[in-house]
């Protein structure tokens, strides 16, 4: 599980998370969502440690990852995967060596054991013959399956995905979705998504925090929210006209 | 005056980062290699070029300048030799790298900040500073004195043939002039200078890429600042290591 207790981050005079305090469970899809400004990119960088909180805690498992030195910091890392926005391949490396990077600096496997995990974790996202691909021969929708094939080549107990469905078509978006939803099941991960995407809300939303001007203004599950009277998150959540029959119909 | 010590402060920060043990450091030795190849073996091409030019374009003004029956003709290589080893190639050669090489390296990591690609290396538990920049700074330090080497050899090879072909000097008269009075530490003073532009490219360029924030717009401002700042600092240095090394 993963913790955040009344953090609060400021860029300046930009107050941008305000005691905020959330957990995230393991083998749940736990998504953050609001509004463009709100904060939730900040509060997904500040539990990665991408950038370090002003007060408060944020906890894994109980140990204190805030109060955490980089080098302290480094054995959590090895248990995180992280899907970024633009997937963040490296780009002077083919597909395969993008998987096998986290497996040759951390991993104590064999060569053989090393491309067998590959194999594996790419045959998990269905991209079994990418291997010899760079990653600007790739479409949207494979960029981001052979992040997560990334995420996942080490185990990790925790998974991070910065708006996993930017930019891609409705059907790849749910393809990605399914996918991370499998994993997180699977193998029991805490997985946290950041999105803007309904459909992801209501198909995947196990857990969801709705961020508001930096605070957390509410949560519950992809059945509560249907159901929710809260005014801040209707506004967000059933914007289009769309999701507003769906409410109604529901 | 303020920005720049802040800035200073940040460089030195980050080359704290840098200069640690790397992760892996079977990795890091393969990395040396590669950036041989991109830092070293890539910029053969624009060494060979540039240094044959200079090499001419030396011989024929010395030759030019030396009007008195009373000066040998041998002074032309001696000149051509001295103007090359001591100032031409080790400085010049430097600047054009700190345009070539600097660019890319600025660019490359700046690129790799704006697409979060540090970002991952650095959730992943790796030192991205150390992972980037080290290896091309030890590569760098290793390679550019080869090059410099190479490009002394041929701009003197460049006065040799603007000399026999304009036919200003015989070739026996050059190539004596080159053997006369010779010091060896002069090309000590070459190399130990070049190593230190190396270092400085690559640690400028490396800081100014890793530190670009936002888009396309920024890295192509990064790689502008790194050859600026590189350029002035390669001249500072070049003053202050003349007066240490020959003074």
């Amino acid at each position: 599980m993963i913790e955040a207790k009344i953090i609060n981050k400021s860029f300046g005079e930009n107050h941008v998370l305000k005691d905020l305090s959330v957990q995230f469970h393991p083998g749940r899809n736990n998504l953050i969502i609001g509004q463009s400004g709100s904060g939730k990119t900040v509060l997904m960088k500040c539990l990665v440690g991408l950038h370090d909180i002003d007060d408060g805690q944020i906890l894994y498992n109980d140990r204190v990852f805030s109060e955490m030195s980089f080098r302290e910091k480094k054995s959590i890392r090895k248990e995180i995967g992280m899907l970024f926005q633009g997937g963040a391949l490296f780009d002077f490396m083919t597909v395969e060596q993008n998987i096998m990077f986290p497996l040759n600096m951390f991993g104590d496997m064999s060569p053989l054991e090393r491309e067998k995990r590959v194999d594996f974790c790419l045959e998990r996202v269905n991209l079994p013959k990418a291997h010899h691909l760079m990653p600007s021969e790739l479409s949207g929708g494979m960029v981001k399956r052979v992040a997560i094939a990334r995420a996942i080549s080490l185990n990790p107990k925790y998974l991070f995905c910065d708006e996993p469905n930017s930019g891609l078509d409705p059907q790849t978006a749910n393809v990605i979705d399914n996918l991370i939803s499998e994993i997180t099941k699977e193998y029991d991960i805490t997985t946290i998504i950041n999105t803007h995407d309904m459909n992801s809300v209501i198909e995947i939303g196990d857990n969801i925090a709705f961020i508001y001007k930096g605070e957390l203004w509410w949560e519950g599950d992809k059945n509560e929210i249907m159901d929710t009277e809260n005014e801040e998150i209707n506004e967000f959540v059933f914007s289009s006209e769309l999701t507003r029959k769906l409410k109604d119909w529901k | 005056m303020f920005k720049l010590i802040h800035n200073l402060g940040k460089y030195l920060l980050l080359m704290k980062q840098v200069f640690v043990k790397p992760d892996k450091v079977r990795y890091f030795f393969r990395q040396i290699f590669v950036e041989f190849q991109s830092l070293g073996l890539d910029s053969l091409g624009i060494v060979l070029i540039i240094s044959i030019f200079v090499g001419a374009v030396v011989a024929i003004q010395t030759a030019y300048n030396i009007d008195s029956p009373l000066i040998p003709l041998t002074m032309v290589g001696f000149t051509t030799r001295q103007s090359i080893i001591l100032e031409f190639s080790p400085t010049m050669i430097s600047l054009v790298l700190a345009g070539k090489v600097g660019s890319r390296i600025a660019s490359e990591i700046g690129t790799m900040r704006v697409t979060e690609q540090i970002d991952a290396l650095e959730i992943m538990g790796v030192n991205p500073a150390n992972f980037l920049i080290q290896p091309k700074v030890f590569a760098a330090v290793i390679i550019f004195p080869v090059l410099i080497v190479f490009s002394i050899g041929i701009a003197l090879v460049g006065g040799w043939l603007a000399c026999i072909l304009a036919g200003i000097v015989t070739s026996n008269d050059y190539i004596e002039g080159l053997r006369f009075w010779f010091e060896p530490y002069t090309l000590t003073y070459a190399l130990i200078k070049t190593s230190v532009f190396a270092f400085i490219i690559t640690s400028v360029s490396g800081y100014q890429g890793y530190e670009t924030r936002g888009g396309a717009l920024e890295v192509g401002a990064a790689s502008t600042k790194a050859v600026v700042y590189s350029s002035i600092l390669i001249i500072v240095s070049n003053l202050i290591l003349t007066q240490l090394l020959l003074a």
